[in-house]
């Protein structure tokens, strides 16, 4: 199975055709069974060997994709323009200086010594000093990282689930003004500038009526005691999650709503309503669950981005994220850090990739029917 | 638009404050030896990096003192407020268009001039920053002591500038285009490097009014935008016809020798337009190795006077520095060539009811290391001017030197030996009455091992500073002398600025590029940090994205016990 690439909003991934992709994973995986399995048997694909074979395919795959990032990664940033001492341009730091400088950094080897540093850094995760910063490129993420996960781990699943359900009470209330209601908030949240909702919440509730903080994620001094700090902490949280929610919720509604909207009209919903099955286990039990595999795939493939963090949220709220790091680390041509944090970022979509696969032969249907035809 | 300064800038800027002037010295009954301070108990420099969160948090109280305000929307919206004092001063800021004077047309010295001519700066400079930046023409900035007014200048006049090139055998095509003398073909489509607008509006805004200044000529240009590291390192390889850049200038001329000596065309060189010329060579040479004042300030005039009948490149606009601190404070110390966001203030201020509070200083960004050694980054020598002193400082009225750790000082130029080699001696005695914050005395014993760490080590950001040192000698406890090779009077401040290091701590540093002082603890002194020096504050915290924090330092020199 193959994902198609995505496009970013607010954050998340989203597959760029959903339904298209989504039947491609779909046919992809019902292909494979029912091809005629080494055993002979024809059907859903449990067959261990097949499966088998299939997960070895996917591994061995991802390893390929892994070393091919790698191998870009590499490539990429020496092949922009430049490098970390051509954007020094101080006057007070002679050509001499900046040859020190080269040499302190290891940029006088030749590329290929310069690779072979860089794969040792990358296999066995420590990856060296970064150029702007002069410490650790993994204490600088490792730094970062709980902020980030939390902003955008409690963004993603905050989102996901009020957008999920305003989606379906959207697909089931259509031509009311509930539907209309979600559509055009959808809209307004898929497609409003972050800054420019942040900077009115900041302004509103951080300055002219003074409920939360303007910055960070502690109150200085900061408060003692453990319970203190949570609540100082959650406190400081509240606007760059709530704003990031607000912005992120119309995505998922849209994409939900359509996505129920088609399956409400599918014949195994008719035969359900003509059984006199109630509303709720219709909407539950069959619809919601036929759709619930493509939007937990969604949702994995959105887990990579809760660490590559949020640069215009971080900005705005002054909070200590990735996002910021990783931008100033590629425009400052911080090798290290910018390899590292895209090298971990390859690693987590990857997995994510695989987890995708793994949890929608959990969800699908098909698959379990053919489990208990097993037994 | 951005550049980097180096650790002496950043460091001048905090330590020795950020002054600027029209016109240098103002005359101030300023001394150092008449504050007794700091007053504030605890220092908190809180990390905010969005400039409206900023101005709301400088607004709201959470913090004290904003420095660095740039947009005019800013500086109208807390003018307007009574609770904040608002300073503005002329800046070391400098914006130039450069040329390429390795190829045509802009080898043609009336065309550089000619173009300078048809910029409307005044016009310019007041649509885009509303009164909060000043026209330059001038080499160095208006606030440097060396500035020469008497330099040739010219104005804008479009007309003026067409009849020069006319009487220098140009000429026009149908379509308004120049036709070089003795050519048969107009000139050619060039390019203006710019950052994009989304990195810097302003300047890609007043990157288009320049193009278009310029097409009225007869130049036929366009602006071409692109990332900044894009730029720099076509500018770096020589690939251009015409760019934009703004520096970050100091009160010593001797930047003009980086900039414009034809020795400095060279790939990581600062002669970006690449002008050779020998009679400007000889004067450059002057002024980078005058071994006086006096002499300097001479090589620094004929230098501006020359450059302005080269032109290598227009200066277009200075950026005046503007900073605010809020009125519950009291005796802030600021001038026309001082903002209120300086070391003075801190050391000065005290609550209007007379209390010893914390102060909250707002940091625009993320200290990079807080290593003195590896960082250049204008925020980590924010905080760390609060810990590290130099031997001299700035007057912040007069920008003269004035003592700081060493009381006095001597420049002595000696002959050495063989032809006509000279040498430099410098002689600095030292204040008996300073501690180091673990309680150890600052002797000569500290100021020769951190010239020598710096120089064995060839600590890259300090390299310019010590390279030249031939030897230093420790003439007493508290006396010490430097010995350098050539002679120039620029070796008392690349010598003077620089931060002194305790002996004791330095010693046991094994690797400096790894060196996190910050972090670790001192070796005797219980609560401390290695990260100690003679300043005004002590380091107690730094939590990532969210705060410093010092506390005072009870045995500061300048403190009233």
């Amino acid at each position: 199975m193959s994902v198609s690439p995505g496009i970013l909003f607010s954050g998340f991934w989203i597959i760029e055709n959903p339904e298209g992709a989504l039947y491609n994973i779909r046919n992809e995986l019902s292909d494979l069974p029912l091809q005629t399995a080494p055993g002979g048997i024809k059907g859903y694909g449990v067959e261990s060997d097949l499966m088998n074979r299939y997960w070895i395919r996917r591994v061995l795959s991802a390893l390929l994709v892994l070393f091919l990032i790698l191998v870009l990664n590499f490539l990429l940033f020496r092949m922009m323009p430049g490098d970390p001492v051509s954007s020094i341009i101080d006057p007070d730091f002679s050509p001499e200086a900046k040859a020190q400088l080269r040499q302190l950094y290891g940029l006088d080897l030749p590329l290929s010594g310069q690779f072979m540093v860089y794969v040792k850094q990358m296999l066995t995760f420590n990856f060296g000093i970064s150029f702007l910063t002069q410490r650790p490129v993994w204490e600088e993420l490792s730094s970062r990282i709980p902020n980030t996960v939390v902003l955008l781990g409690s963004v993603l699943i905050l989102s996901s689930i009020i957008g999920t359900l305003l989606g379906i009470k959207a697909a089931l209330k259509r031509g009311t003004w509930i539907e209309k209601i979600v559509l055009w908030a959808g809209a307004i949240s898929f497609s409003f500038p972050s800054f420019f909702v942040q900077l009115l919440l900041l302004f509103f509730l951080g300055y002219l009526f003074p409920l939360f903080p303007l910055r960070g994620t502690v109150s200085i001094p900061p408060p003692a005691g453990g319970i203190a700090s949570l609540a100082d902490y959650l406190w400081h949280m509240f606007l760059p999650v709530s704003s990031l929610v607000v912005l992120g919720f119309g995505g998922w509604a849209l994409y939900v709503r359509n996505l129920m909207v088609k399956e409400m009209g599918e014949d195994h919903i008719l035969l359900a309503r003509a059984k006199g099955l109630p509303g709720r286990k219709i909407i539950w039990g069959h619809a919601f669950r036929t759709i619930l595999p493509p939007i937990i795939t969604i949702f994995l493939l959105a887990l990579p981005g809760i660490v590559s963090g949020a640069v215009i949220t971080e900005t705005v709220f002054s909070l200590h994220g990735v996002g910021r790091f990783l931008l100033e680390s590629v425009t400052g041509h911080d090798y290290p850090a910018a390899s590292a944090a895209f090298y971990l970022l390859a690693l987590l979509t990857i997995l994510s990739n695989l987890l995708a696969d793994l949890a929608y032969g959990l969800v699908d249907p098909r698959v379990r029917f053919e489990k208990k035809g097993r037994r | 638009m951005r550049w980097t300064r180096s650790w002496i800038r950043t460091f001048a800027l905090i330590l020795l404050i950020l002054p600027v002037t029209t016109f240098p010295a103002q005359s101030s009954d300023f001394s150092a030896e008449n504050i007794r301070g700091p007053h504030i108990e605890d220092l908190y420099m809180v990390i905010i990096r969005d400039p409206d969160a900023q101005v709301l948090a400088l607004e709201k109280g959470d913090i004290d003192v904003l420095g660095d305000i740039t947009r005019p929307v800013d500086v109208e919206r807390l003018s307007r407020n009574k609770d904040i004092d608002l300073s503005l001063a002329q800046g070391f800021h400098g914006f130039f268009l450069g040329f390429n004077l390795r190829k045509a047309p802009w080898d043609r010295q009336e065309l550089r001039q000619g173009a300078w001519q048809s910029i409307p700066r005044e016009q310019v400079v007041r649509d885009l920053f509303q009164g909060y930046a000043a026209p330059l023409s001038s080499f160095l900035p208006p606030a440097s002591p060396y500035y020469e007014e008497g330099i040739r200048k010219y104005p804008f006049d479009l007309s003026l500038a067409r009849k020069r090139l006319s009487d220098n055998g140009w000429t026009w095509d149908e379509d308004n285009v120049l036709i070089p003398p003795g050519a048969d073909t107009s000139l050619e489509e060039m390019e203006l490097l710019s950052p994009t607008a989304q990195v810097a509006p302003t300047t890609a805004e007043l990157s288009s009014r320049i193009a278009s200044s310029l097409r009225a000529l007869g130049i036929p240009i366009e602006v071409e935008p692109m990332d900044f590291a894009t730029m720099l390192s076509k500018i770096d390889e020589r690939d251009f016809d015409t760019y934009v850049l703004a520096w970050s200038m100091t009160r010593d001329p001797d930047s003009l020798y980086a900039f414009y000596h034809s020795s400095m065309d060279i790939k990581g060189g600062y002669n970006l337009p690449g002008i050779h010329d020998e009679e400007l060579d000889v004067i450059l040479e002057e002024l980078r190795w005058s071994p006086d004042e006096a002499s300097a300030r001479k090589a620094a005039q004929r230098s501006q006077i020359m450059l302005s009948e080269k032109v290598p490149v227009v200066p277009v606009y200075s950026r005046y520095s503007i900073g605010g601190i809020s009125r519950k404070w009291k005796g802030v110390i600021k001038s026309d060539v001082t903002t209120v966001d300086n070391i003075w203030t801190l050391l000065n201020i005290r609550t209007s009811e007379g209390q010893e509070k914390d102060l909250y200083w707002c940091l625009a960004d993320e200290p990079r290391s807080l290593n003195p050694f590896g960082t250049s980054s204008a925020y980590d020598w924010q905080v760390l001017g609060m810990i590290y002193d130099a031997l001299i400082a700035i007057d912040p009225y007069t920008l003269e030197d004035i003592p700081w750790l060493a009381t006095s000082w001597k420049v002595e130029t000696l002959s050495a030996g063989q032809g006509d080699r000279e040498e430099t001696l410098l002689t600095f005695r030292l204040r008996d009455d300073v501690f180091w914050q673990d309680g150890e005395p600052l002797t000569a014993a500290d100021v020769k091992s951190s010239i020598d760490f710096l120089k064995d080590q060839g600590v890259p950001r300090y390299y310019d500073n010590v390279s030249d040192v031939l030897e230093v000698r420790i003439l007493g406890d508290h006396e010490v002398q430097v010995r350098l090779d050539k002679a120039s009077y620029w070796y008392l401040h690349n010598i003077g600025g620089l931060p002194v290091f305790p002996e004791h701590i330095v010693r046991d540093v094994q690797d400096w590029r790894n060196w996190q002082p910050g972090k670790m603890a001192h070796p005797f002194r219980e609560g401390l940090t290695r990260l100690i020096g003679t300043g005004p504050f002590i380091f107690r915290e730094y939590r990532p994205g969210e705060f410093v924090r010092f506390s005072r330092n009870p045995l500061f020199w300048l403190l009233d016990n």
